[in-house]
């Protein structure tokens, strides 16, 4: 009767998924810098695997990001060893930047069956940021120079800093820093912005943030060495690396390849000068010698079988 | 690009988020009625248990769905995984329309019927699912269409939590100020809501008796 | 049992909510075999609650109600129940039921074999006046009240009880409908020859239908009368009923 028609009808709609056999989704988090390497990432598996890669950009957070990838949503996304340490993994960061990221390469493939490529070449740390006139007159270096300062001063911080384990609180203790009013919570976007008008006079920014270099603003020196590193590195679900091979060799060869300058260029491409975020990927690949001559050619998966070994 | 072209570009992506949205709203509204038809079946025999139970649903239902959602997060098994909460939250938004209705559905039948199958030697289970419940189906089922509409709208909420659907593209929308993306999700969402709408009102009308 | 013991005994039976006035006191009362024992009262006088003792519906709070030779408490009640057709002045016939299924109803509970049941279903169609072609298949919701009735007399004979409690059946009726109702009810009763006990606050009904009458006052019993002594019955309810009714009486048809 009708009822099982119905439930036929359902059952098709729920388990019938449109064939992924030849896409990869990549994700991204909800700011620029995460677009920007999603979509090098993205092109990059396109001239080299020959897949068909769709993008899901500003998913949201690191949890949203970590859950789609649990859940086979996305194929891949851009972490960094230090969120995925302590955010994720609820550890505690030791042995510098190579232990951490050893630490999370195992772990996620014990906990997650989720594969961490080598690190893409730069630490986005957090950065602690005051106007680069501030800097000047009251000559300030280190966070520890600021801690005097703190009861005087306004800081800004986003979300995540605020909550994470590894962001404002665990900062306040070990530099003693007491501010005298609590800090403003706002966007990631925003924070400059305010810093640059006088709203604040800190903020905890991220160390390849573009506007840093654009603009008159100094970065404080982490000298108690308390932020973990946070250094990028592609995360794959193992099932996917599984299922297209070339996608390893191709992540393999954009080890180390962006320096902190170098993201720190592009993040004011798109942040400060407004341009697209495909021409700034395109760009970098081509600079870098990492496209085919023509941009997307189909037999450039068997360029990628021949060079792994 | 006309939202019609925006559409039919992403039409892959538009139909995966559609269909875990699908998924979501179905499998917490299989758990409900698991539950709640049931529970709603034993308020009927254990009057002293009404208040209780339909109270805890009520409360539950007046919590804002995001506050519910973030209630979860912590649980051990529960908040691991993004669409177990969403399913477990979705589920206890649809239980009150469901234990409700069934409870009204089953104690609106004509007491004349009831008298008439008591006095001619029914048992309690007898009477239950040959006399009661069949004639208790449509409002039994008004009461699922209902919490079948709010789930598919509390449901977008739950890409806030990373569980996915439709809501994604209208979250991702609003981080991207991108128009488009919003009414890729918000337009299938509705027309979901709807359809459901219809399609179990057909449903509830096909079994309702005429007294 | 003794063939002329009563089928159905009160000894001395009370019924009272907790909260609340006595709606039954010290009702002692023998009903046998094969007669139409019409309870007769005012509303509020306790009838329908004496008939719903019967079969178990409600319990007495004092005395007992023996059917059969033994009290109510100690049936099973379902068991009880199925020996007795119940005919109640709504009818209750299941909205979603076909009449052939309504009338099944007990039978089908006991698991008799369909072809049975739907032969059976034919035979008291036809004892209650209805066409069986024409009225198989309909449903409740199709039917006049009359027709309604006709079925749910039907419905209580299926399974052939001894005992039939029947609470104001044609009360809801047009006059015409009921007088008519009345007349093959006690042709039928000629044939069945089953055991009725009948409620009804009509005084022009308890004198064509019934064998005795039970008079029920304020629930206790004031005097069990055959129709003719009922007529000359000095009990002043009785009397007071009598003049109530007198202009319908001097009309009626015993």
């Amino acid at each position: 009767m009708r009822l099982r028609w119905l439930l036929a009808a359902f059952l098709f709609l729920t388990g019938c998924t449109p064939d992924r056999g030849n896409t990869l989704i990549i994700g991204s988090k909800n700011f620029t810098e995460q677009v920007v390497l999603s979509e090098l990432l993205a092109q990059h598996l396109e001239n080299r695997t020959g897949l068909r890669v769709q993008r899901r950009f500003y998913l949201g957070g690191t949890y949203i990001c970590h859950q789609s990838m649990l859940a086979g949503r996305i194929d891949l996304y851009p972490e960094y060893t230090g969120t995925a340490l302590t955010a994720i993994l609820k550890d505690r960061p030791q042995g510098g930047p190579r232990g951490v990221y050893e630490r999370v390469r195992d772990e996620y493939a014990r906990q997650f069956n989720l594969a961490v490529a080598e690190p893409l070449g730069f630490n986005n740390t957090f950065a602690i940021v005051i106007r680069g006139e501030d800097a000047r007159r009251l000559n300030l270096r280190t966070i520890s120079d600021v801690a005097r300062y703190a009861p005087q001063w306004r800081a800004g911080f986003g979300y995540e800093f605020m909550e994470r384990p590894d962001g404002f609180e665990g900062l306040a203790r070990t530099y003693s820093l007491t501010f005298g009013s609590p800090p403003r919570i706002m966007d990631l976007g925003l924070l400059y912005r305010a810093l640059l008008e006088g709203q604040v006079d800190l903020v905890a920014g991220n160390s390849t943030d573009g506007l840093i270099a654009a603009r008159d603003l100094t970065i404080l020196e982490d000298d108690k060495g308390y932020f973990p590193p946070y250094e990028a590195v592609p995360i794959v679900r193992a099932e996917t690396l599984e299922r297209h091979p070339a996608v390893r060799a191709a992540l393999e060869e954009l080890a180390g390849a962006i320096s902190d300058e170098e993201m720190r260029r592009m993040n004011y491409a798109v942040d400060g000068e407004h341009r697209d975020v495909k021409d700034v990927a395109r760009e970098f690949l081509q600079k870098k010698g990492l496209t085919t001559s023509a941009g997307n050619r189909s037999n450039s998966a068997g360029t990628s079988s021949t060079r792994r070994g | 690009m006309s939202p019609l072209e925006f559409f039919f570009k992403n039409r892959t992506e538009i139909l995966t988020l559609t269909g875990e949205h699908v998924w979501l709203v179905g499998v917490s509204m299989l758990l409900a009625a698991a539950v709640g038809l049931p529970l709603g079946m034993l308020l009927t025999r254990w009057p002293v248990g009404r208040r209780p139970i339909l109270g805890a649903a009520n409360v539950i239902q007046t919590v804002p769905s995001l506050a519910l959602f973030g209630f979860l997060l912590p649980m051990p098994w529960l908040g691991a995984r993004a669409d177990r909460l969403a399913i477990t939250a979705l589920t206890l938004y649809a239980l009150l329309p469901i234990i409700r209705n069934t409870y009204a559905g089953i104690t609106g039948v004509d007491p004349a019927v009831r008298e008439a199958a008591r006095g001619m030697g029914m048992t309690d289970r007898q009477l239950l699912f040959h006399v009661e419940l069949p004639l208790a189906w449509g409002v039994i089922l008004a009461g699922v269409r209902v919490a079948t509409v709010i789930s598919v709208g509390i449901a977008t909420i739950a890409a806030a939590i990373g569980a996915g659907g439709l809501g994604e593209f209208i979250f991702r929308g609003l981080a991207m100020v991108n128009n488009q993306l919003i009414l890729a999700g918000a337009i299938p969402a509705a027309l979901l809501a709807l359809a459901a709408d219809f399609v179990l009102g057909r449903l509830e009308g096909r079994l309702r008796v005429r007294a | 049992m003794t063939p002329d013991a009563p089928v159905i005994e009160f000894r001395a039976v009370s019924f009272e909510l907790p909260s609340g006035p006595p709606l039954l006191s010290g009702v002692n009362l023998g009903i046998h075999r094969g007669e139409t024992l019409v309870l007769l009262g005012r509303s509020g006088s306790g009838k329908t609650t004496a008939l719903k003792l019967i079969n178990r519906l409600l319990e007495p709070t004092a005395g007992s109600v023996q059917v059969e030779g033994r009290a109510t408490q100690e049936w099973d009640p379902i068991v009880l129940r199925r020996r007795i057709g119940y005919v109640i002045q709504e009818v209750g016939l299941f909205p979603h039921f076909s009449v052939e299924r309504n009338v099944g109803l007990v039978p089908w509970l006991e698991r008799r074999p369909a072809a049975q049941v739907r032969a059976r279903v034919r035979k008291l169609l036809e004892l209650v006046g209805l066409d069986p072609d024409g009225f198989a298949a309909r449903y409740p919701h199709q039917l006049s009240g009359g027709q309604r009735q006709r079925v749910g007399v039907a419905r209580a004979l299926a399974a052939d009880p001894p005992l039939l409690l029947m609470d104001e059946p044609f009360g809801a009726l047009d006059p015409i409908t009921r007088v008519e109702m009345q007349r093959e009810f006690r042709a039928l009763q000629e044939r069945l020859r089953k055991t009725v006990v009948f409620v009804t606050h009509d005084l022009s009904e308890a004198l064509r239908l019934a064998t005795r009458i039970a008079l029920l006052e304020a629930g206790r019993l004031a005097g069990v009368y055959s129709p003719a002594e009922f007529l000359a019955a000095a009990e002043p309810a009785a009397a007071a009923y009598v003049a109530a009714f007198r202009p319908e009486t001097n009309a009626s048809q015993p």
